[in-house]
């Protein structure tokens, strides 16, 4: 335990910085985004605003459209933005690929010639990419907060806790999901293979996701997209969170990061 | 030996060791009947590329051995598959009887690892990856020998407390061999140790690799530098092209090598009869240049009479004998 100690001191160490600029981006932006809400339900222009959309617009939120399109939906939104869905998906594709990178700067050499399990690698990983996630739903929701307090109409209604904390959950499973697929992949191949290929998997599965929204008829294609089990709209309408879609989620991450922890655990150590 | 007892601690009573004068005790660092690396038919292939093949060779405790070859020889490979960083194709290798596999935490416990590059992060400074590298051994580290270590190797704790980005080649070494040495392991393994280091520091890293053999542990170190292996190991292996070629003492390799000897004339002298063991380098009416391999005696014999003039005997050296196998 003492060695895993270690590693996830060092690494949080070396990415020190990067969680505190993207956190604080996101709080920032959260923040913006709360204010912009509070400017257009104080002018009541959602009206407005849902008439401008394309229907190509209205068919990917679907019936949760109208739910969307008032103060307590572009509150939420932060939670299914596509800006910041990628922000994290960005950081967790940085911190599950650090194996790869250890590996290629020849920093593992060090780390593995020494009584350390290989095994202690990937734990290490899973837990510095789950301690940047929280950190980062912390400052989304500190912003979220922050921005209420300072914004927030008085008639508008805030965000319940549960939205909040359903909302985070499945945000969160969504950006493990792909840190299971970073972490196999940058388990076995060089960081920056590793990361690209996370990267157009992640816009193949976007894309079949949005496709599937538009045209039905692709929606059993669509469901090997992790995306697809991302519903966030129905929490922001009347919908209950489907534990389901969650159980999905948390199966790919599980499966991603024992797969890393088999391959990493089978490899050569090697440039 | 209790794996968290330091192999090799300096007295307790002096509050500044000395490494000159190590405190460890041969029995100390490893059981003298189990030998410090014992490898057996260890291969490694890529593909049809066969970087080491069936290399079979023990090391005994307390020994330096020199481990010879020419670039992508195997060399580093073999290290790599001590270290269980490569997984071999097939063959064996164990540490003090721990098997670099199966029992890979145990054998790695008694290792002291210098790689030939040296990853590092140059964010951090000496100090810290010192302490973080300490932190993964399951010996303590003394800080007073590790002091005794870096003024040995001339780097200062000012030095040490600059982010590596600023540190020179040489001093990445030395921060290496520290790194390497700090938890005072019965067993390094060195991979090109003084690559980059410059001929004085070349000097201290020898004389502390002697007081390392003093104190009992046991070293295994690749070199191409020839004068190097020469000068501090007992014991000798040289990979070709992934296979072992020559496994030997120093001082019996350089046997395998002719001596040369130059005998120079004051009048012309004709050409002598053909000598066994001897071969004709250089040949000139007041000038022989012989290779002689074996007993000079039939040579002496041969010069009795002959109007010498001087004679000079340059000893055998393992470069006839090394870069022989190489061109072999």
């Amino acid at each position: 335990m003492k060695h895993l100690f270690l590693l996830l001191r060092l690494s949080l160490k070396r990415v020190r910085l990067l969680l505190i600029v993207t956190g604080f981006l996101l709080a920032f932006l959260q923040l913006l985004r709360v204010g912009i809400a509070a400017d257009l339900h104080n002018a009541g222009q959602f009206d407005l605003l849902a008439a401008l959309l394309p229907p190509i617009v209205r068919k990917l939120f679907g019936s949760a459209f109208g739910s969307i399109l008032t103060f307590n939906g572009i509150v939420c939104g932060v939670y299914f933005d596509t800006g910041f869905i990628i922000a994290l998906l960005a950081l967790a594709i940085t911190l599950a690929t650090l194996p790869a990178s250890e590996i290629e700067s020849g920093f593992a050499d060090l780390i593995l010639a020494r009584p350390v399990p290989r095994h202690s690698i990937i734990t290490r990983t899973i837990a510095l990419v789950l301690l940047a996630l929280i950190l980062m739903l912390l400052m989304i929701l500190a912003g979220t907060w922050i921005g209420l307090v300072l914004f927030a109409p008085p008639d508008a209604p805030w965000p319940s806790p549960r939205q909040i904390s359903t909302l985070s959950l499945s945000l969160a499973l969504l950006v493990l999901s792909w840190s299971g697929v970073a972490l196999a992949l940058g388990a076995a191949y060089r960081r920056g293979i590793a990361a690209a290929t996370t990267a157009l998997l992640i816009f193949g599965a976007m894309l079949l996701d949005w496709a599937h929204r538009i045209w039905p008829p692709i929606d059993w294609f669509a469901r090997l997209s992790p995306f697809y089990y991302f519903d966030p709209y129905e929490l922001i309408g009347a919908g209950s969170l489907r534990l389901s879609n969650l159980f999905v989620l948390a199966a790919i991450a599980f499966a991603g990061f024992t797969l890393a922890y088999f391959i990493y655990s089978r490899r050569d150590i090697a440039r | 030996m209790p794996p968290d007892e330091p192999a090799f601690a300096p007295p307790e009573e002096s509050p500044e060791p000395n490494p000159s004068e190590p405190a460890r005790t041969p029995s100390a660092g490893s059981d003298p009947a189990v030998a410090a690396i014992s490898i057996r038919g260890l291969t490694k292939t890529y593909g049809s590329l066969t970087a080491l093949r069936e290399l079979t060779l023990d090391v005994c405790p307390g020994e330096i051995f020199g481990f010879l070859g020419l670039n992508g020889a195997g060399k580093t490979t073999a290290i790599r598959l001590l270290l269980d960083l490569l997984r071999p194709t097939s063959g064996s290798a164990c540490i003090f009887g721990s098997d670099c596999r199966a029992q890979g935490l145990n054998a790695r416990a008694r290792i002291g690892y210098l790689p030939g590059e040296l990853g590092l992060y140059l964010d951090l400074t000496g100090l810290e990856t010192l302490d973080f590298l300490a932190g993964l051994n399951r010996q303590a580290v003394h800080l007073p020998y590790r002091r005794a270590l870096c003024d040995r190797l001339e780097l200062p704790e000012r030095d040490l407390r600059r982010r590596l980005r600023q540190y020179s080649a040489g001093m990445k070494r030395k921060l290496g061999l520290i790194q390497a040495l700090q938890s005072q392991p019965p067993l390094l393994i060195l991979d090109e140790p003084t690559d980059g280091l410059d001929p004085l520091m070349q000097e201290a890293f020898y004389s502390l690799l002697a007081d390392v053999k003093r104190s009992g542990a046991t070293v295994f170190m690749s070199s191409h530098i020839l004068s190097e292996v020469e000068r501090v190991c007992d014991r000798l292996a040289l990979l070709r092209k992934g296979e072992l070629v020559l496994l030997s003492a120093v001082r019996e390799s350089r046997r395998l090598a002719p001596r040369r000897v130059r005998v120079l004339f004051t009048h012309d002298v004709a050409l002598p009869p053909t000598l066994p063991g001897h071969q004709f380098v250089e040949f000139t009416p007041r000038l022989w240049h012989l290779a002689v391999t074996g007993p000079l005696g039939p040579l002496l014999a041969v010069l009795q009479g002959l109007p010498v003039h001087d004679l000079e005997l340059e000893e055998a050296r393992l470069e006839d004998v090394v870069l022989k196998y190489y061109r072999d």
